[in-house]
C-alpha cells in the first residue's frame, strides 16, 4: 500500500517536474532582477554577477517552460483546416507533425552535444561569474529530451488512454476562477 | 532555392498541424542542411535568442498582469472607469472603452483586458438595458487596446525581434492607442444614439466617483509607476515590469490583502507556459530570420513589389491587408515573429520607419483579436456575455471597420508614430 503511494507521489511529482523547475527559476531571476534595481537606484550600485546570474536562469527557465507547454499540449498549431475534413485525418496528421517534432528535438540534442564537447575541450567561461559554460549549455540536451518526451507522453494520453487534454488557451472555462480572483461577484438573474 | 526549401518546408508543416515552432525551425534545419552549412549553428542561435535582458521583460509583464487580477487592482481600475459613465448616449459603453485604456497602460495583453474589463462591465451594461450582444461585442473590441497601448507584449517581442528600442515603440503606441479608443467611443455614441441607450443619471453622483477614486488610488499608480518609471528613463522596461510586480505584490498583500498564496502560484505556472511557448518560437524564428537575411529574400520581395507598385501608399495596403487576413488565423505573437523578418527589410528599403511598421504590425494584430476563426477576445466575451461567437463578431463589425480605418491613417500619416517619441527624444 505503501509503495503505491510513494508510486503515485513520484509519478506526480515527474509529470509536474518542468512546471515547478520552471516556477522556482522564475521567482528565483524575478527576486534576483528586484534586488538589481534596488542596488542601482538606491544604493548606486550595479551588481555584474546578478544580470548574468538572472538571465542564465531565465535561459533555462525558458526551454524548460517549452517541455512544460509541450506537456499541457499549448504550442500553438494552425488547425482550423482540419475542420473540413473527418477527425482522423487532422488526428493523424498531427501524429505524424509531432514526429517530425522528435526528429527536430533529437537533432538539436545531438547538436547540442557536441557543441558541448567543443566547449570542455576549449573551455570558455562567463565574464562575470566564471562559470564553465558547457554547464549553461547542458540545458538544451536536457530540454530537448523532455520535450520528446513530454510529446510521447501527450499522444499516448490523448490516443491511447483516450483522455482529454484541456485547451489551456480557452479562458472561457475558467471565467469562475477569474471572478473568483478577482472577487466580483456573481451576476444575478440569468443563468446561461 | 533556399526560398523555396525555407516556404515549402513551412508551409507543409503548418498545414499538417505542426506547431508553429517546429514548422518554422523544422524548415530552417532542413535549409541549413540542403546548403551544407552545419546545424551547430542552431544551437547558438537558440542560446543567443533568449540571453538577452530586454526579452527577460516578456515573463515579467505577464506575471504582472496576472497578478494583478488577484491583488484587487484589476477589478478597481475598471470600477474607476464605470463611476466615470457621465450623460452622454451610451454612457456606459464608453467607460468600457476607458476601462481597456486604463488597463492597456498596466496590462500588455488584449484577452486579458478583455475578461479583466469584461466580468465587470459586460453584467453592468446589461443591466442597464443594453443588449448583450452589443454589450460584449463593445468590450471584445476595445480589448484590444491591451496591446497598442502600453505596455505592450507584442511590442516587447517586435522590439526583440526587430532590434529596436522597446521604450520607443511604447511612446509610439500612445498616440495611436487614443485614435482607436476615440473612434469606438464615436462609433459607439453615433449606434447608442439609434437604439437608445439612455443613461441612467440617476444613480450618478460626484460623491461616488470620489469613494472609487480614493479607494482605488493604489489601483491607479499602478500605470503611473510602470509608464513613468519607463518614460523618464529611470527604468528600462524589463525593470519596469520587475518593479511592477513587487508594486502589485505589495499592494495585494499589505494594503488591499486580497491576495491568496493560490492566485501567486496560479500566475506563476500561466507564466511558465505562455512563456515557455513563446520563448522557443523567438529562437526558431530567429533562425529562419538569418536565413532569409543572408539570401536576400527580403530584398527579392521588395524588388517584385516594386516592379508590381512604386506606390507606398498601395504597398502599405497590400501589406496591411495581408497582415490583418494572417492575424485572423495565427496567434498574434507567432505573427508578429513571423512577419518581422521577412517584411520589415522590404518596409525599410521604401523608407518607413521601423517604428513606424511596428505598430502598424501590432495594430493589425490587434484587430485580429476580435475576427473569427481566432479571435481570442471574442471567445471571451462570449464566455462572459453568455452570448454566441456568430452574434458578437457581427456586432463588433462597425468597430473593426473603426479600428481599420485608424490603422490606415496610422500608416499613411507617420507623424502620428513618430511624433511623440521625437518629442520626449528618443
Amino acid at each position: 500500500m505503501n509503495l503505491k503511494r510513494i508510486a503515485t507521489k513520484s509519478i506526480y511529482f515527474l509529470d509536474n517536474l518542468e512546471g515547478n523547475l520552471c516556477k522556482i527559476l522564475l521567482s528565483f531571476f524575478v527576486i534576483l532582477l528586484f534586488v538589481q534595481v534596488i542596488m542601482r537606484t538606491v544604493f548606486q550600485n550595479s551588481l555584474a554577477w546578478s544580470e548574468e546570474c538572472s538571465r542564465f536562469a531565465f535561459v533555462w527557465f525558458a526551454f524548460l517552460g517549452a517541455s512544460y507547454a509541450a506537456r499541457l499540449g499549448a504550442h500553438n498549431r494552425v488547425v482550423f483546416q482540419f475542420k473540413f475534413f473527418p477527425a482522423i485525418v487532422g488526428n493523424s496528421l498531427q501524429i505524424f507533425a509531432d514526429l517530425i517534432w522528435i526528429v527536430f528535438n533529437s537533432i538539436m540534442t545531438v547538436k547540442s552535444i557536441e557543441t558541448i564537447q567543443g566547449m570542455i575541450r576549449y573551455p570558455f567561461h562567463s565574464p562575470a561569474m566564471d562559470v564553465p559554460m558547457h554547464y549553461v549549455y547542458m540545458l538544451f540536451p536536457i530540454t530537448f529530451t523532455l520535450m520528446t518526451i513530454r510529446i510521447v507522453q501527450t499522444n499516448i494520453l490523448k490516443y491511447v488512454l483516450k483522455r482529454e487534454l484541456k485547451d489551456v488557451d480557452d479562458i472561457s472555462s475558467e471565467i469562475e476562477d477569474i471572478k473568483h480572483d478577482m472577487k466580483i461577484e456573481p451576476e444575478e438573474g440569468r443563468t446561461v | 532555392m533556399i526560398s523555396s526549401v525555407l516556404f515549402g518546408a513551412f508551409g507543409i508543416l503548418l498545414v499538417i498541424g505542426a506547431p508553429i515552432t517546429v514548422a518554422l525551425g523544422m524548415a530552417a534545419m532542413t535549409a541549413f542542411m540542403s546548403i551544407g552549412k552545419d546545424v551547430t549553428t542552431m544551437v547558438q542561435i537558440a542560446y543567443n535568442s533568449v540571453n538577452s535582458f530586454p526579452v527577460m521583460a516578456l515573463p515579467a509583464f505577464i506575471l504582472s498582469g496576472a497578478l494583478m487580477q488577484g491583488s484587487g487592482i484589476s477589478r478597481r481600475l475598471v470600477a474607476i472607469a464605470e463611476t466615470m459613465a457621465g450623460n452622454m448616449a451610451g454612457g456606459l459603453a464608453t467607460s468600457t472603452v476607458i476601462a481597456c485604456m486604463f488597463f492597456g497602460a498596466i496590462s500588455g495583453s488584449g484577452p486579458a483586458t478583455t475578461a479583466a474589463v469584461g466580468m465587470l462591465m459586460i453584467p453592468a451594461m446589461v443591466k442597464r438595458g443594453y443588449d448583450r450582444g452589443y454589450a460584449s461585442a463593445v468590450t471584445a473590441s476595445s480589448g484590444g487596446l491591451g496591446i497598442v497601448i502600453p505596455p505592450s507584449i507584442p511590442m516587447v517581442i517586435y522590439g526583440v525581434t526587430a532590434s529596436e528600442s522597446i521604450t520607443k515603440l511604447f511612446v509610439a503606441g500612445v498616440m495611436p492607442g487614443i485614435l482607436i479608443a476615440s473612434g469606438i467611443i464615436l462609433m459607439n455614441y453615433i449606434i447608442s444614439k439609434k437604439k437608445g441607450y439612455k443613461p441612467q443619471t440617476s444613480d450618478w453622483s460626484f460623491k461616488k466617483v470620489l469613494v472609487t477614486v480614493k479607494d482605488g488610488f493604489w489601483a491607479l499608480m499602478a500605470p503611473v509607476v510602470i509608464l513613468g518609471g519607463i518614460y523618464s528613463g529611470f527604468f528600462t522596461p524589463t525593470e519596469a515590469a520587475i518593479v511592477s510586480i513587487f508594486y502589485t505584490l505589495f499592494v495585494g498583500i499589505f494594503i488591499y490583502r486580497e491576495l491568496e498564496l493560490k492566485s501567486i502560484f496560479k500566475s506563476l505556472d500561466s507564466t511558465t507556459w505562455l512563456s515557455g511557448r513563446v520563448l522557443i518560437i523567438l529562437f526558431t524564428a530567429q533562425a529562419f530570420g538569418r536565413l532569409l537575411v543572408q539570401y536576400k529574400i527580403p530584398d527579392a520581395i521588395a524588388a517584385w513589389l516594386l516592379a508590381f507598385t512604386g506606390n507606398v501608399y498601395l504597398i502599405w495596403a497590400l501589406i496591411i491587408i495581408f497582415l490583418i487576413l494572417v492575424g485572423m488565423f495565427m496567434e498574434t505573437l507567432a505573427t508578429i515573429m513571423l512577419v518581422t523578418p521577412v517584411l520589415l527589410p522590404v518596409m525599410t528599403s521604401l523608407g518607413v520607419d521601423p517604428i513606424h511598421f511596428g505598430v502598424v504590425l501590432v495594430m493589425c494584430c490587434e484587430i485580429g483579436f476580435e475576427t473569427p476563426p481566432l479571435g481570442e477576445n471574442l471567445f471571451i466575451a462570449s464566455g462572459i456575455g453568455k452570448v454566441s461567437i456568430e452574434e458578437i463578431s457581427l456586432k463588433a463589425i462597425p468597430f473593426s471597420i473603426v479600428e481599420i480605418a485608424s490603422v490606415f491613417l496610422v500608416a499613411y500619416i507617420p507623424a502620428l508614430t513618430l511624433w511623440l517619441p521625437k518629442l520626449f527624444g528618443y
